[in-house]
């Protein structure tokens, strides 16, 4: 396990985020962030409330126009048309009138993904998160955490270049939460996918990140970076991982 | 891994699930069944109006359920100018699929480009709005005027009618779609082309679909009206003949039939919509 988590600093450099800067007017939301993302790398950042992380991840996923700076991937400009950029919500964003089975394709078809290889990847992908027992239901007869499930499954399948990440678990109970953040290491193993997960709960980012990026408060910028060096599966009450958690929780308390 | 996925999904795979609670049979949970009760409220409601026929308080401007019933019979064998009751039915009928359908295809297509493009809701909107609040019988004296007492003005009287709900719904239905479901496309790279076809249009299907259904039963009402002030044919025709010759027996078969109709088309909407929306399968018991 360890050996993934060392050969991180010498993998290559996909994501390229360079002085990234957004303000609606004179509100200056993000102010000149730098940072790189390596191949295959989890990379959570956390930040106080309100410091604009959905700002940063629509600016990031180009939903939104950037004031200043631009998203490298691979080298080249970020482009939702050209690259793949996927987009796990807050809110789950199942599409009703399609099942289950349909709306984990429904990235793919988006994509252009041969008919073969669609089907070879959604039998695959309907595996690995367990949901191929209900495959044909509608969301609408699944629980939210199930639909949110659906939603991360949509994302993982078109084999994204840059997979991100909005606090997707915030809404659920702890216990859910759990199994949810397992299955979620275990799709990135699987998937070799890179992935930013924004999140606000601490704990959360420590089980899950190789490395975290710990925001200030408005105006936004990179305030420290701190790796997550332990073996998973990780434990919430190793020393190491309370010392890293208290590490990230006082520069989030500090201002 | 697979152990830990399997164990997830076995916890984590929450299916909303019909459940009937059965309960033994007692006096007092047959009192509040409520079947029970839909009878006693039927079986009150035909004594009521026996009863005020029995009495003639309202002397012979009403007929008993059973002289109701032996006048539909009636009128399906014999004919009113020159018409049985299945005549007379198709007729109105004929009027609503005509009125509903030109209504319907091009209010719906409107709608949902006025939605779409703010330049033609700019320009539309206005005029709609004007005419919006008009009850649609008020259009009759204008369109017996502008096309006679034949056909066209009650199909024109429906088109009028019909086409409000017909237009708001299909605007209203793609207007109040999540934005999220279009950020959706839009992130995984879609155009606007995918926007419009693979989230507008299905997520907006069940709220056209209740616009139909308005404007379906404001179809009778507006064929209803056009047939009392002028019509040889018709559902409203038989209304109005049985008022004129007395027969409130008649007046009464006209009523019934009418309202078993715009019951019986609303049901056939309804039924499209389940087969076209499974997805809007209900998950609890009414």
């Amino acid at each position: 396990m360890n050996a993934t988590v060392e050969a991180a600093e010498n993998r290559r450099v996909k994501i390229e985020v360079k002085d990234l800067t957004k303000s609606f007017g004179n509100l200056l939301v993000l102010d000149d962030i730098s940072f790189n993302v390596a191949q295959g790398e989890f990379l959570s950042i956390v930040g106080p409330t309100g410091c604009g992380k959905t700002t940063f991840l629509n600016a990031l996923s180009k939903l939104i126009p950037t004031t200043k700076g631009n998203i490298f991937i691979d080298g080249e400009e970020a482009n939702p048309k050209k690259h793949n950029i996927s987009f796990v919500f807050q809110e789950p964003t199942c599409m009703p009138w399609r099942t289950v089975r349909d709306n984990v394709a429904y990235g793919m078809e988006v994509k252009g993904f041969s008919k073969a290889r669609l089907e070879e990847r959604l039998r695959y992908i309907l595996d690995l998160v367990g949901l191929t027992t209900t495959a044909d239901l509608y969301p609408n007869q699944v629980s939210s955490s199930m639909e949110q499930r659906i939603a991360v499954a949509r994302a993982f399948a078109v084999d994204p270049d840059l997979l991100l990440m909005d606090e997707p678990y915030g809404q659920l109970d702890v216990k859910l939460r759990y199994y949810l953040e397992d299955e979620l290491v275990s799709l990135w193993k699987a998937l070799k996918s890179t992935v930013i997960f924004v999140t606000h709960n601490i704990e959360e980012a420590v089980y899950v990140a190789e490395r975290i990026l710990v925001l200030s408060n408005k105006p936004t910028k990179i305030k420290a970076e701190v790796k997550v060096d332990l073996p998973r599966p990780r434990s919430l009450i190793d020393p190491k991982f309370v010392e890293i958690r208290k590490q990230v929780t006082e520069l989030i308390r500090w201002w | 891994m697979s152990t830990t996925t399997t164990a997830a999904s076995s916890i984590a795979n929450e299916i909303q699930q019909e459940v009937m609670e059965r309960k033994p049979f007692s006096i007092v949970a047959f009192l509040k069944n409520r079947w029970f009760l839909y009878a006693i409220s039927l079986t009150a409601f035909f004594a009521l109006w026996k009863y005020v026929d029995y009495t003639r308080v309202l002397g012979n401007g009403i007929a008993a359920p059973e002289k109701v019933v032996v006048a539909i019979y009636r009128l399906m064998i014999d004919t009113v100018a020159g018409k049985s009751l299945w005549g007379h039915t198709w007729a109105s009928l004929n009027r609503i699929l005509i009125g509903f359908a030109i209504a319907s295809s091009i209010a719906v297509p409107l709608g949902i480009l006025m939605a779409l493009n703010r330049y033609v809701n700019a320009v539309v909107k206005p005029v709609f709005d004007l005419i919006k609040p008009m009850p649609p019988f008020a259009w009759i004296s204008c369109a017996i005027l502008w096309f006679g007492i034949d056909e066209p003005s009650k199909i024109f009287i429906i088109v009028v009618g019909t086409f409000v709900p017909c237009l708001l719904n299909s605007y209203m239905g793609i207007r109040l779609i999540e934005p999220q479901l279009y950020d959706v496309v839009r992130m995984l790279g879609g155009s606007r082309r995918d926007e419009i076809l693979q989230v507008g249009f299905p997520a907006a299907f069940p709220a056209i679909f209740a616009g139909l259904q308005i404007s379906l039963s404001i179809a009778w009402t507006c064929v209803l009206s056009a047939e009392l002030v002028s019509a040889r044919s018709g559902l409203g025709f038989i209304i109005i003949q049985g008022m004129q010759l007395a027969r409130p027996d008649f007046v009464l078969a006209g009523m019934v039939v009418l309202a078993f109709w715009a019951w019986a088309t609303t049901l056939i909407v309804t039924y499209l919509e389940k087969f076209l929306c499974p997805w809007k399968r209900e998950t609890s018991l009414a």
